[in-house]
């Protein structure tokens, strides 16, 4: 199978590239992105909650996990799997943090301890292709908890928008995996799962919730949102990525926050 | 209206009016004899800490809001304690930082085989409880609207300002309704200022949450009080109704002899961290 992929993301306004809290996974090794020759390829995208403390390390942890466990998309078996494993990490992951802050003689203040004791919280959605070889049939599989999304084009038309599909179930609070293992049958009744098949031309975009509720308004609206998305970084691109988010949220017509996107051309073989 | 999202990029004020006059050394009636100064400060130094708690990340507090607290008694003025004495609208990340003390208390936490345990805490305070004077109400609704005035000069289009006002509501200097409305009518692009009482009284009567009516209310001052509160706004009745507390479209931002604190839940700065259920 033969893939582009191409990442973008950005910071909420007035943030700083340290302060994003999203975060993406493109397989085998998270850092995959050009053109792309694979039997199979996993990626994956997660948005940490603005109201947690390392929000970022957890999205990361998530993303990881979710990109490296071949089974992650294919059954909430393999999603709880994913979730444990990124989970079973986190103390390991506060006690290197308590480390680091103690190296900078930055100790703990009194207003972090109530959200470090309760851990950090993100969605995740994580969408695995194969396939596609001679006779094979083109596959791909997604698995997600939460708001950020998943978008299936072919031919100028949207053949699937994942997990959510209505712009009303976007709102301040998402589904989140905690960083705190919580009950297996608590999670897995928030689990969405969902398989299709892919042809070469399809495009895929994976989405954290401002960009994905933008794409959902618009193709409601008969608007083709792809079409701007599939430019960028083109040489038909009329700014770049985090220009052309900013000119969205000037008009209101975003809504301010880390904004991430990756897009995965599946390539013609002509 | 009241949508839009709390920023560093488009923040918003909260300002707290703390009543400090002479009739606040009485008893609560709910309380087990506790001063109503003393749970007036309470209250806020719990809001001013829920405050920074949900705006802490890992560099720090994030200026989300900018915080004045103004007390009336003997005069009407700045009332924060400590190294912030004086000072008027602060940001959020120094309220955080300068606390007037950190107090060790007691919590009792799950021990997780079904008991509790108790565990220390460190409590910030900013403000000490204090009771003299008259309550001059109206004089501190009117310096409320002078900062909230302000504030939306230079900030037009934020949520709109909150001011709290944390009183036994025996007013000294007349009726404050005509104050309280002009602060009310004061407005961002996203809606008027929102005007919230949490009333401390030495009755006796059942505590109250986010009333929609005055015919429960026990006295002529949870009246008043409840009068000039702002409705919550429909977004805020949704965070209340999740939180237990039995919301109809007339409820407002009222509460008698209960607290308040959960009205920093009903403030939107991104992505709530809640728990799957």
């Amino acid at each position: 199978m033969q893939v582009h992929v191409s990442t973008f993301w950005t910071p909420k306004r007035g943030g700083t590239q340290r302060e994003y809290e999203d975060a993406f996974w493109v397989g085998p090794d998270g850092t995959g992105a050009g053109d792309l020759q694979l039997d199979a390829l996993t990626v994956a995208i997660a948005d940490g909650a603005s109201e947690s403390l390392l929000a970022r390390r957890w999205a990361q942890r998530l993303v990881t996990s979710f990109g490296t466990m071949p089974d992650a998309t294919t059954g909430a078996a393999g999603f709880l799997a994913a979730y444990r494993t990124a989970a079973m990490g986190w103390d390991d992951e506060i006690s290197a943090y308590l480390a680091e802050r103690r190296a900078r003689d930055s100790p703990i203040q009194w207003y972090e301890q109530p959200g470090l004791a309760k851990g950090a919280h993100s969605t995740v959605t994580a969408l695995q292709f194969w396939g596609g070889q001679k006779d094979e049939r083109a596959r791909w599989a997604a698995a997600g908890l939460g708001d950020s999304c998943l978008f299936q084009v072919r031919d100028e038309g949207m053949l699937v928008s994942f997990p959510i599909a209505d712009t009303a179930e976007f709102s301040y609070q998402p589904s989140l995996l905690p960083s705190r293992e919580t009950e297996e049958d608590v999670v897995r009744r928030h689990i969405c799962l969902r398989t299709g098949e892919w042809m070469a031309g399809d495009t895929f975009y994976l989405a954290t919730d401002a960009l994905a509720a933008w794409f959902l308004r618009s193709a409601a609206e008969d608007g083709r949102p792809w079409e701007p998305l599939r430019d960028l970084d083109t040489v038909d691109a009329d700014s770049d990525f985090p220009d052309w988010v900013e000119e969205r949220r000037d008009r209101l017509e975003m809504h301010d926050d880390d904004t991430t996107l990756i897009r995965i051309d599946a390539i013609r073989e002509d | 209206m009241y949508s839009t999202e709390i920023s560093r990029s488009n923040p918003t004020c909260f300002v707290f009016l703390i009543d400090q006059s002479a009739s606040m050394q009485d008893n609560i009636g709910s309380g087990e004899g506790q001063r109503k100064c003393d749970v007036v400060a309470d209250s806020l130094n719990r809001l001013l800490s829920e405050l920074c708690i949900k705006c802490a990340k890992e560099e720090g507090v994030r200026n989300y809001f900018y915080v004045a607290v103004i007390g009336y008694g003997s005069n009407v003025g700045p009332a924060l304690a400590g190294r912030l004495a004086g000072r008027e609208l602060v940001p959020l990340s120094e309220i955080a930082s300068t606390p007037a003390r950190l107090e060790a208390r007691v919590r009792k936490i799950s021990d997780g085989a079904g008991g509790l345990a108790d565990v220390e805490v460190k409590f910030p305070v900013w403000v000490d409880p204090i009771a003299s004077g008259g309550t001059p109400m109206s004089q501190a609704l009117t310096r409320a609207q002078s900062i909230v005035s302000a504030w939306l000069d230079e900030h037009p289009t934020c949520f709109p300002p909150v001011v709290l006002n944390l009183s036994d509501g025996e007013s000294t200097d007349g009726d404050p309704t005509a104050a309280a409305t002009a602060l009310r009518e004061l407005a961002s692009t996203d809606g008027s200022t929102l005007l919230f009482n949490l009333h401390v009284s030495s009755d006796a009567s059942p505590a109250v949450s986010f009333a929609d009516g005055d015919d429960a209310l026990p006295n002529q001052h949870a009246k008043l009080l409840f009068g000039f509160s702002s409705p919550l706004p429909e977004h805020m009745r949704t965070y209340a109704q999740q939180q237990g507390y039995k919301v109809s479209d007339r409820t407002r931002g009222f509460v008698f002899n209960s607290d308040l604190s959960s009205v920093v839940q009903f403030l939107d700065i991104g992505t709530r961290a809640t728990d799957l259920r």
